[in-house]
């Protein structure tokens, strides 16, 4: 099968080459999937850069990216909640990863139904970024009338993250760049901020719940427009200790700043590390089909210019998600 | 189907020595047989034929009687059909996926309908549909090719065939038509007004791929039901 991977860490270019390769084995598991669908996120232009050797360590060559959609072409013996011919859609765990290419071994429980009213270009949109979403504004206990600045509405995770929020009842601030006011406003944001003229921290004042997926600055920051009590989840900012825990990185300690900004505060600070997980796509699956999120693509590339689409999500001014049609 | 009395069961229940409760209990047990919805269709079938008891033995020996989860799925697209399904309770829907991945309903099933891929059947192709429950449902299941062939062992049951399909046709020519002629938001009334129970039981994308429309012009059909 024909697939993209990363043979050497740095320039995007240099780095993605297509090789030929036999047909992932399925382990008992897992079901196999052929491709028809695959999206990019920021993680597999970081890996591809060499910028999480330390925390990722992959052996080269790997096939790149982690979002698929496709169809169930095979599947192991332990596999009861899939059938072949099933259309599914995953954020396939970090040890399968690879989904540019024509077929993907995925463990069953990373894996769910797609959506019935969405094509395979737009399912394959969804996983990764609508996990982050999920986890995060769950993890955050959002809840109907919270206050909630979710920053960059108009990224991938962003857009996903406004509609999880007015499903659940939120009023939802935003920020992005004046072009792209519009379409977010039309996402369902209550208040889009343009980052180019406004001052987002004057405006969202006192939040329930800040979503930070831009980090630097902006994690620090947030605790100057969460309220008391509230809570600031972030996908970008420093780890917490739990999930540098997680990461094997026991004695860590959150960043002094960050530490005191958060007590002076009284309002908590949260790290969310995605995790694959079938039964909260399928919940996002019945969110989609009852059109209360809506996939937001950007582009759709050909496999042949998967390099390109690279390149789009460097520029890191994608409008929703960028997907790339594999068959 | 009539108590046997030489059935254990039944002498069981007929000896006196067991409290009144008990043998209450197992009479409904035993009249709850495992075959009350075919005996319900079998009751159907007999309002139009005289139906012989070897060919009511066959009906039997050909199906059996299934009840499903939500979501369950009894006829995969791609794959082999060998059944149909006479539908005692529930709501069903078969639907076929394009080649972009999106769900175009082409029926739902509701009580008394039959369900399957008549297309696979008759041209022994594989299933151009998936057939899945939208609700809890009761159906009874019938190898099709027996139960297609059932009139040459039994010509009492060339005429119910035909009426059947004939029922079936003239829907499908109505559906054709209403979808080349009706605006969406009258075939949404005339939806309404057909099967009102089938509403209640599908979400709105199952019914916006029935009418061939999009979910939003859906909602906006709706709402302009509401101002009206
Ligand atoms: N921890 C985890 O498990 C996890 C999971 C998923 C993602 N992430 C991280 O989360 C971040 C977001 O991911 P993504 O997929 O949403 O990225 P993305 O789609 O590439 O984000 C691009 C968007 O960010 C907007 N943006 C850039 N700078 C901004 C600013 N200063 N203010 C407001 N908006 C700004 C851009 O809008 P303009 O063009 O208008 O500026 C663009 O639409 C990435 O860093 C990613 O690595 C982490």
């Amino acid at each position: 099968m024909k697939a993209l991977q990363i043979v050497s860490y740095g320039e995007i270019k240099d780095s993605l080459v297509f090789n030929e390769l036999s047909k992932p084995a399925v382990q008992s598991n897992d079901v196999l999937i052929e491709v028809k669908a695959a999206a990019i996120n920021p993680i597999d232009k970081s890996i591809i850069l060499g910028n999480l050797q330390g925390m990722l360590p992959i052996p080269l060559p790997s096939t790149s990216a982690y979002d698929v959609s496709g169809i169930v072409l095979e599947k192991g013996d332990g596999v009861s909640n899939f059938e072949i011919g099933d259309l599914v859609y995953s954020r396939v765990p970090q040890e399968q990863m690879g989904t540019l290419a024509e077929y993907v071994a995925v463990d069953s429980a990373a894996v769910s139904k797609k959506p019935g009213n969405i094509s395979f270009e737009e399912a394959a949109s969804i996983p990764l970024a609508g996990l982050t979403a999920f986890q995060s504004l769950e993890a955050a206990g959002i809840k109907k009338d919270d206050r909630v600045l979710i920053h960059a509405g108009s990224g991938g995770v962003g857009s996903l993250a406004i509609q999880y929020a007015k499903a659940q009842g939120a009023f939802v601030y935003t920020t992005t760049s004046t072009t792209n006011l519009a379409w977010v406003k039309a996402l369902g944001a209550d208040r889009v901020i343009d980052y180019k003229t406004e001052d987002y921290m004057s405006i969202a004042k006192d939040v329930d719940i800040v979503f930070d997926t831009l980090g630097q600055n902006y994690s620090l920051e947030s605790f100057e427009v969460v309220k008391q009590g509230g809570i600031v989840i972030s996908v970008v900012g420093p780890l917490d200790e739990a999930s540098a825990k997680m990461l094997g990185m026991s004695d860590y300690k959150l960043p002094e700043a960050l530490a005191k900004a958060s007590s002076d505060r009284k309002a908590d600070y949260k790290f969310i590390l995605m995790h694959p997980n079938g039964a909260h796509l399928n919940e996002i699956k019945s969110l989609i089909e009852d059109e209360k999120i809506k996939p937001i693509i950007d582009k759709v590339y050909p496999f042949s210019e998967s390099v390109e689409a690279f390149t789009h999500l460097a520029t890191g001014r994608a409008k929703g998600k960028i997907v790339v049609k594999v068959s | 189907m009539l108590i046997d009395p030489s059935n254990s069961h039944c002498q069981f229940i007929i000896g006196d020595s067991e409290p009144f409760f008990i043998r209450l209990y197992s009479l409904t047990v035993l009249l709850k047989s495992p075959h009350q919805e075919l005996e319900d269709l079998i009751k159907k079938i007999k309002t139009r034929l005289i139906l012989s008891p070897e060919a009511e033995e066959f009906l039997y020996s050909i199906s059996k009687e299934k009840t499903l989860r939500k979501g369950e799925v009894l006829i995969r697209q791609g794959q082999v059909v060998k059944n149909t399904f006479f539908v005692s309770a529930g709501c069903l829907r078969s639907y076929c996926t394009d080649k972009n991945g999106k769900e175009n309903t082409l029926l739902f099933a509701i009580k008394d309908w039959w369900i399957s891929d008549y297309i696979a059947i008759h041209t022994d192709e594989l299933a151009t549909l998936t057939v899945e429950c939208l609700t809890e449902s009761k159906v009874i299941e019938f190898n099709a090719k027996e139960l297609d062939g059932i009139h040459s062992l039994f010509p009492e049951f060339e005429p119910y065939q035909r009426h059947n399909l004939e029922r079936h046709v003239v829907s499908l020519h109505r559906r054709i038509l209403n979808q080349l002629q009706l605006s969406a938001a009258d075939r949404y009334d005339l939806f309404l007004k057909q099967y009102p129970e089938i509403e209640q039981n599908t979400r709105n994308f199952h019914i916006a791929s029935y009418l061939g429309i999009t979910q939003q012009s859906l909602s906006r059909i709706r709402a302009e039901k509401v101002r009206k």
